[in-house]
């Protein structure tokens, strides 16, 4: 329900509707590592993939990402964080595991 | 109760003394004329907690001269240095000062002049842009710059207190960390850099905030002018980068408070981490600093050459691509330190691409002018020193984006000569030519024209003589940050650059000089119409200087360089319709919280932690009193503002 | 483009700040979240720098962080419901749930603290590797936002109390209720990445 003067989101179902959501996907993916249900590389993408459709959940139904009036200043300055996110941390990864392996920086760990 | 702090904190050579006395003979003088006149209370009200965007970019241009100062003695210092001290002799500085040197030149000269420099001007020049009467976020904005003024008063009480980093302006570990490097210098070092960081990242989101939600009604993203363009990018920049040098300045500063082994040699630290996130935001930082300027550029070009901007929605394309490519190239800052060549050939060929749209900005300019009744004065000559300088320095830059050649000048003069020549002459110039076209508006007068090309003239062939050696020396083989020259051959083009430090500081010489006349001959050169120039966009519009709300009437806007088409429309001036509206009340807040910043750095630096936790629960405190704070602003009644619009009328 | 909204205001039509404010808070969230990046970014590349150490599997009691992340969905929740409580102008109600997040936050930090002590007495601190630096570094980062998260919901539930649900207090309830929830986000991902990942 949104406030007739504003669009402002006074709705309480989406807050409950992703609490419950994102309740199941975090015991989901606890049970699924916590019982070794699958295998220890099959996990990674799970959890991986359990935990980003929590976080969108969250941000769409919590945090209204996407869904607030134009212009949707908020959504294209989020993507952008994140493709900066992944550059970032892709990029550190790449290049950290690059000198990792000329340097042999692992010797003393 | 001191901490580490004891007396022997105050002993320096006689240098450092010498240095450390003259400025704070220098503040005391200034204090003392202030008390003279007793405009304490006047500085107080009328400046200090001022939350007027134009005040607060003043205030920071000062500020950013101030240590522009600073900056340039440590260069002067490190140009003599490197002349003198040449086969026996070892000039007049000890290694451990020289280290201090480059690394204050550094820090000062890109923390505080550039980034104070570019800020302050944005700070001026946006809101009346765009057509709105502040920044969204005017106490967030005096905090700003509070928070900067922190941090430089850390580089200037380094000098008395203590020692200053002697890391080099980048402060890598290990040695920046605690085992190489226990003492203040580098925690001077951290902490100045993490305060100021915060201003420019509360900067970032004040301005981005105010383009993207106050523009005047009618002035859509496209038809804002190119400056307000170049701004609104180079704020994404800096809310994407600033936050990756503070969480990788704040992970230095816990290896050194809490011993934590991130970038330690030992313990299973990765001191490349350090290298690879500072220059994750290092990269970015660079184009914070010269997209502002190009931006400015994009406003003289056309006002000076009388001809509309050549390709606004290929600059528009440019300033956004170049702000994406921005963060994908960073390795090409450290080729050297041990990327496999994939990594290397990834990053090299995406810096190569980044010089495409740059160089579509650079025709454009020139497509602007040609064919254009170019004014040849000072802002155009600053134009013009700028396309000769920064095509020097960014076709050296595309050089060495390829890493085997940037592995033989890595480190070298050359890559010294080359960021001096793309920041000098992209975002010095273009702070100047700023500088120059703007000082009318926001004085009502206008600067001595005679002096003005004196001073650029010394500040061009000075630049030229101080850098364009030092290619050659780099490529000689010279290596950055030497004391002591032990090839003879290197010795006459360094004295050389000597001469060139020397002509430039002649240039500043002018520019003070300049200022000083045109300040005393303010009456004669009076600016009475608001448009000296025949300008293009809104600002022009206000009288000079604009009135503190700047605009009485919000204007309404139909298409690009709004100012000019309203000049050109034939329709009858109808009478304002006036109505009050809100402006924001002056705050000490912003005042308060920079101290006590200070302080907490300072006990944080000396090891006194009562005094670090005491100022940190201060900061928190004033932050509460700001929020429970009910009338932080106040409304403008229509008697005044008719009032001062009367007044403009008579004028 | 003019904010469609930005013209009216609630109930003061020159003096509307309300859009202005939370957009300007969702980009600061945004830095945060840049911030966070780079202290992951960090994390990954230490992760396995344990210094002789032992690994992660051994260290991390997953029950119990488990327990961390459904107390701290609950201060998602609850501060949603009060933000949206506080544009239907129902002041108990947001002031309860404000309450209820303050609790399930103080439980919460009172958790973390258990673990990080926990590690520390067993010879585990941050001093004995990278890798331990790099999860002290990460997850002590959110743990010092959400003490500051509780602090500012005493700062603001008192002015509620006294003067009501004003349009400031409402625009700055809807800034903790957007900080809260962007720390459950965060959260979500030091879960999955740090400690579901590192048990695995």
């Amino acid at each position: 329900m949104l406030d007739p003067y504003h669009d402002w989101n006074i709705s309480y179902k989406p807050v409950f509707l992703a609490f419950i959501f994102a309740l199941i996907l975090t015991i989901a993916a606890y049970f699924i590592v916590v019982e070794h249900i699958f295998t220890s590389l099959s996990n990674i993408y799970i959890i991986l993939g359990l935990g980003v459709v929590s976080a969108l959940i969250q941000l769409i139904f919590f945090l209204h990402l996407g869904i607030e009036p134009k212009p949707r200043w908020n959504l294209m300055i989020f993507l952008f964080m994140v493709l900066v996110v992944f550059v970032v941390i892709g990029g550190s990864l790449w290049i950290m595991s690059n000198l990792d392996y000329n340097l042999m920086l692992n010797m003393e760990k | 109760m001191f901490g580490r702090l004891t007396l022997q904190a105050f002993k320096h050579d006689l240098i450092e003394y010498l240095a450390g006395i003259s400025m704070i003979v220098a503040a005391v003088i200034i204090i003392s004329l202030i008390m003279y006149h007793r405009r304490w209370k006047w500085l107080w009200k009328e400046w200090l907690t001022s939350l007027d965007h134009k005040k607060i970019g003043t205030m920071y241009v000062i500020l950013s001269v101030i240590m522009l100062f600073k900056g340039l003695i440590d260069a002067l210092m490190m140009r003599a240095q490197q002349a003198l001290a040449v086969g026996d002799s070892m000039g007049y500085l000890t290694a451990s000062h020289f280290q201090q040197i480059f690394t204050a030149h550094g820090v000062t000269m890109i923390f505080f002049v550039a980034m104070g420099l570019i800020f302050g001007l944005i700070n001026l020049v946006l809101p009346l842009q765009i057509g709105a009467r502040d920044v969204a976020f005017p106490f967030l904005n005096s905090l700003s710059f509070w928070l900067f003024a922190a941090g430089g008063m850390l580089i200037l009480v380094s000098l008395v207190i203590g020692v200053f980093a002697g890391t080099g302006w980048s402060s890598y570990p290990p040695l920046a960390g605690l085992k190489y490097n226990p003492g203040v210098g580098v925690d001077y070092w951290l902490w100045s850099v993490q305060i100021s960081g915060v201003g420019s990242l509360l900067s970032g989101i004040n301005f981005l905030v105010t383009i993207l939600k106050m523009r005047c009604p009618g002035m859509t993203l496209m038809k804002m002018p190119v400056f307000v363009w170049a701004v609104l990018v180079t704020m994404i920049l800096v809310i994407f980068a600033f936050p990756v040098l503070t969480a990788d300045v704040a992970m230095l500063t816990t290896d050194r408070l809490l011993d934590t082994r991130l970038f330690t040699s030992e313990f299973g630290g990765n001191p490349m981490m350090y290298i690879n996130l500072f220059w994750a935001w290092g990269h970015p930082e660079v184009y914070i600093l010269v997209l502002p300027a190009f931006g400015i550029y994009s406003e003289v070009v056309p006002v000076f050459s009388q001809k509309r901007l050549f390709g606004y929605a290929t600059m528009v394309w440019a300033l956004i691509a170049i702000t994406f490519l921005s963060f994908i190239v960073w390795l090409h800052h450290f080729f050297t330190m041990g990327a496999g060549p994939n990594v290397n050939a990834f990053f090299g060929i995406m810096t190569m691409i980044i010089a495409v749209p740059t160089g579509v900005k650079v025709f454009n300019w020139l497509f602007t002018m040609f064919r254009g009744r170019v004014i040849f004065e000072t802002p155009m000559l600053w134009f013009l020193a700028f396309i000769a300088t920064f095509t020097i320095g960014g076709m050296t830059g595309v050089l060495m984006s390829i890493p085997g050649i940037d592995f033989q000048v890595h480190n070298s003069l050359f890559l010294i000569a080359h960021f001096h020549s793309t920041i000098i002459g992209g975002v010095v110039f273009g702070f100047f030519a700023g500088y120059y076209y703007w000082f009318p508006k926001f004085t009502g007068f206008k600067l001595n024209e005679r002096l003005g090309r004196y001073a650029f003239w010394c500040w061009f062939i000075g630049f030229l003589f101080a850098f364009l050696p030092l290619y050659f020396l780099g490529l000689m083989g010279a290596t950055r940050r030497l004391n002591h020259i032990s090839v003879p051959e290197w010795h006459p083009p360094l004295i050389l650059a000597g001469i060139g430090a020397f002509l430039i500081a002649c240039g500043v010489v002018f520019q003070c000089l300049q200022l000083f006349l045109s300040i005393k001959e303010r009456k004669e050169n009076r600016e009475p119409t608001g448009d000296p120039w025949n300008g293009r966009t809104l600002e022009w519009s206000t009288t000079s200087p604009p009135p503190f709300y700047n605009f009485a009437v919000i204007p309404e806007v139909h298409e690009r360089d709004a100012f000019w088409a309203m000049k050109q429309s034939k329709a009858p001036k109808q009478k304002p319709h006036y109505e009050k509206f809100h402006m924001p009340k002056n705050s000490g807040l912003g005042v308060y919280i920079g101290a006590l910043s200070f302080i907490l750095a300072f006990g944080a630096i000396w090891y006194m932690y009562w005094l670090a936790i005491a100022s940190a629960l201060g900061i928190i405190a004033c932050i509460i009193i700001r929020l429970y704070e009910k009338h932080t602003d106040y409304y403008v009644s229509v008697e005044e503002i008719e009032k001062i619009e009367g007044m403009k009328q008579k004028a | 483009m003019k904010d469609p909204t930005s013209h009216e205001s609630y109930p003061d039509p020159h003096h509307d700040t309300y859009s202005n404010t939370v957009f300007g808070f969702w980009v600061y969230l945004l830095t945060d979240f840049m911030l966070f990046g780079a202290l992951f970014a960090t994390y990954a590349v230490l992760k396995n720098n344990t210094f002789g150490g032992p690994p992660a599997k051994d260290l991390f009691h997953l029950p119990f962080v488990f327990i961390e992340t459904l107390i701290l969905l609950l201060c998602s929740f609850f501060s949603g419901l009060g933000g949206a409580s506080a544009h239907r102008k129902k002041k108990n109600r947001t002031i309860i749930l404000f309450g209820l997040t303050f609790l399930a936050g103080v439980v919460f930090m009172v958790m973390e603290f258990h673990d990080f002590n926990r590690l520390i007495d067993s010879g585990n601190s941050w001093q004995r590797s990278g890798f331990l630096s790099a999860y002290f570094t990460l997850v002590g980062t959110h743990s010092l936002h959400v003490i500051l998260g509780l602090l500012w919901i005493i700062v603001i539930l008192l002015p509620v109390f006294w003067s009501g649900l004003t349009p400031v207090n409402i625009k700055r309830l809807s800034c903790l209720r957007i900080f809260w929830q962007f720390l459950n986000v965060v959260w979500v991902f030091i879960f999955s990445i740090v400690y579901l990942m590192g048990v695995n």
